[in-house]
């Protein structure tokens, strides 16, 4: 089964294109943690650049949660002997994730403020489907599931504040 | 993640427990009462009494998107 998501954002697309079918563990703890920096990255270049509150906020939360999260996935790796394996999902949000990051340089204020948290709400709706569609159902390791599933909750949370940042920058 | 149960009924006096089962940090928060219990790792857990009838609505500061109600009879 081949999957391809697609998010409509104004300039970007950023494709969560998981091509080669169903991952394997391996691949499926490379994309996790991939996932995680990329939202990290992104939150630490809107910390150092944004000068709204509400954005610094929400981009230190990303940060430490994504953090945190990297951290029980680099734990139960080592733990169950897993050595992430690189794979075309993970390359495709890396190049998504180039591709954001340059946009973003090259906007200001209430433009760069808009198009870090409109790419935040896409971006975790994305992961949020992958979560559902792909990672927890092709996961075959018991316990690699259980701490996608533990995340999964952390996920819909950041996109529920992801929108309620965008609709207060939608107020301004 | 969220407040479980979002809305408690407790009786004037009563000590309330929080206790964070995620292994993301969490807080009570609610300014209008003065409630902070500052970042609350896994664990790790918070208690109040709240002695005055009343809705005590509150919120994690860390992820204001959970909300919470302490209804005091």
């Amino acid at each position: 089964m081949n999957w391809k998501l697609v998010l409509p954002i104004a300039v970007f697309t950023p494709a969560l294109a998981l091509a080669q079918g169903k991952p394997s563990d391996p691949q499926i703890a490379h994309i996790v943690v991939t996932a995680n920096q990329i939202d990290i990255d992104a939150g630490k270049l809107a910390k150092s650049r944004s000068k709204n509150k509400e954005v610094q906020d929400f981009a230190q939360r990303m940060i430490t949660d994504h953090t945190a999260v990297n951290k029980q996935a680099g734990a139960l790796a080592k733990k169950l002997g897993v050595k992430p394996e690189d794979n075309d999902t993970s390359k495709s949000l890396k190049k998504g994730a180039t591709e954001n990051v340059a946009n973003l340089k090259k906007l200001k204020d209430g433009a760069f403020d808009k198009a870090y948290v409109d790419h935040e709400v896409a971006y975790h709706q994305a992961v949020l489907d992958a979560i559902d569609k792909v990672l927890v159902p092709s996961a075959q390791n018991q316990e690699l599931k259980g701490l996608i599933v533990k995340v999964r909750p952390a996920i819909a949370t950041h996109l529920e504040h992801a929108k309620h940042v965008q609709a207060d920058l939608g107020k301004k | 993640m969220k407040f479980v149960p979002g809305r408690l009924e407790v009786a004037a006096g009563d000590r309330i427990i929080w206790i964070n089962r995620d292994f993301l940090p969490h807080s009570v928060t609610s300014q209008s009462s003065g409630i902070e219990s500052g970042d609350l790792g896994e664990g790790k857990t918070f208690s109040y009494v709240l002695k005055k009838p009343g809705e005590i609505a509150y919120i994690c500061r860390l992820h204001p998107v959970m909300h919470g109600t302490i209804v005091v009879k």
